[in-house]
């Protein structure tokens, strides 16, 4: 492998693929990398999910976050490759929406549909663009939902998420950097959740009893934030 | 209202809200001086009502489990309600709850687990804001004073972004339940849940409480023979309770208290 002026490349050993730079943009591709990436991470967290939403849930957190992303993944098959980011995005919306029980499939259906609604509707998005993107969608979710921060749902993961999207999208990050932060506030937001007491859903039955414990919502969302840095770290 | 029986009952609502408490963090929250408040957990904790961990903080008691064991053992509708309940869960396929008013909520005493062997978190005990439940509704559209009470703190919470908080269309909703006595909540206080309830009436002609399924929303497509069976276990139940009527014709024949 050598490098544009002629001079063989050292840090690529032989036969290994070009270094691709991180994404710039939002495009089909990346939703397509993106949604492979998410079904892969949710296969794998499937029994952590489960365990987190026994202590405080029905225990079916896990695998419906599985099925929905198996039909977040037949969604996408329907599509042309060229389809645009917004339409594939909201693809998977619907998918979920259809496909998914519980609050999970309402809740991740609406926030992908609100998310593709809010991009632009042809052309890839910039950081800017799919920062606003991640504050419609979070609007969209607490006018489903109805939660606010700290009620213990994926809203503790989704929001500090798009508002710091959105201030370093300001700042004139990259998009690979600003979903560093975003996915890395999503993180925090998730592992916040541990010691708060449920307002929203099932776990709110439990009262007291749902301290102590991550919210399953939020770390499903964190993954969701996680697997879109990754494939656009490419 | 004997003011040192109603500290104490305060006393054990603040260590149901928050577990566990010190007692100065008692004191606080029932703006009464330490000592007070000492003297009245020392008596319950005598009693057994309270009990003190090694960190030093108060929680409740085993004396309170020992008294929810003899109320839902003793729980006349409860206790009429169960083989009609069973019915109704194993005839619907659906989760079954049974609910009493309590100042603004209803609190479950009685759950019927969905019949397809899944993992179900146990609801007997739980309170969920009247208004968000059908259960709830059921009660409120036959309980004029209550609803009014209700109405009156209008706009009230949200529990999802469905839930039903303005004055005049919960009125509303309560009387299409007067026309044909089934009340149903659909996402209101659960998202992806929805519900069907019937009011259950005693000897008094009283709404006492409710009977309901539960439902994913997904499932729930108003179905009349679906309502029909959830009406008829609440007649079941209101008349083995000495109903005259289901729903009954004239006020309450005495004042049934609550």
């Amino acid at each position: 492998m050598t490098s544009m002026d002629g001079v063989p490349d050292p840090t690529a050993g032989a036969g290994s693929p070009p270094a691709t730079a991180p994404a710039t943009h939002l495009d089909g591709g990346l939703v397509r990398r993106w949604i492979a990436e998410l079904a892969q991470r949710l296969r794998a967290a499937e029994a952590r999910l489960t365990e987190l939403d026994a202590a405080i849930g029905d225990a079916d957190h896990g695998t419906n976050m599985t099925r929905g992303a198996r039909a977040a993944m037949a969604a996408l098959a329907e599509h042309d490759e060229d389809t645009a980011a917004a339409r594939l995005v909201a693809a998977v919306g619907h998918s979920l929406s259809r496909s998914v029980g519980g609050a999970s499939g309402p809740l991740y259906g609406t926030w992908f549909n609100a998310l593709g609604r809010s991009l632009p509707p042809e052309l890839p998005a910039t950081a800017m663009e799919l920062a606003t993107a991640l504050g419609a969608a979070l609007d969209a979710v607490q006018q489903l939902g109805a939660a606010e921060l700290g009620d213990k749902t994926m809203v503790d993961a989704l929001a500090p998420a798009a508002r710091q999207a959105r201030e370093v999208a300001g700042s004139g990050a990259d998009l690979a950097g600003m979903l560093r932060i975003a996915a890395g506030a999503a993180e925090d937001g998730a592992v916040a959740t541990i010691p708060l007491r449920a307002r929203r859903g099932r776990a709110s039955y439990l009262g007291a009893r749902s301290e102590g414990h991550q919210d399953p919502g939020a770390t499903s969302a964190a993954i969701v934030l996680d697997a879109l840095r990754d494939a656009a770290d490419a | 209202m004997i003011q040192s029986v109603d500290r104490a009952v305060a006393v054990l609502l603040e260590l149901q809200g928050a577990r566990r408490l010190r007692l100065t963090e008692l004191a606080n929250r029932l703006s009464l001086p330490n000592s007070t408040v000492h003297g009245i957990v020392a008596t319950l904790v005598t009693r057994g009502m309270v009990e003190q961990a090694a960190s030093g903080r108060y929680a409740l008691g085993p004396g309170v489990l020992r008294l929810s064991n003899v109320y839902l053992d003793s729980n006349e509708l409860r206790l009429r309600a169960l083989s009609w309940t069973e019915a109704l869960a194993e005839r619907s396929g659906c989760a079954v709850r049974v609910g009493v008013p309590l100042e603004r909520d209803i609190v479950v005493i009685h759950h019927v687990l969905r019949p397809d062997g899944s993992h179900q978190m146990r609801e007997i005990g739980i309170d969920i804001p009247a208004h968000g439940t059908a259960l709830g509704k059921a009660v409120l559209a036959f309980d004029a004073r209550r609803a009014e009470e209700l109405l009156a703190a209008a706009p009230l919470p949200k529990l999802t972004g469905r839930t039903c908080v303005d004055g005049e269309e919960l009125a509303e909703q309560l009387a299409r339940v007067r026309d044909d006595g089934i009340a149903t909540a659909l996402d209101e206080a659960i998202l992806g849940e929805s519900e069907v309830a019937a009011p259950i009436f005693d000897a008094h002609d009283a709404v006492v409480g409710a009977v309901g399924i539960v439902l994913s929303s997904s499932a729930a497509t108003g179905d009349r023979l679906i309502n029909d069976e959830v009406r008829r276990t609440a007649v079941s139940i209101s008349r083995e309770l000495g109903a005259s009527a289901w729903p009954p014709r004239s006020r309450p024949r005495t004042s049934a208290g609550s």
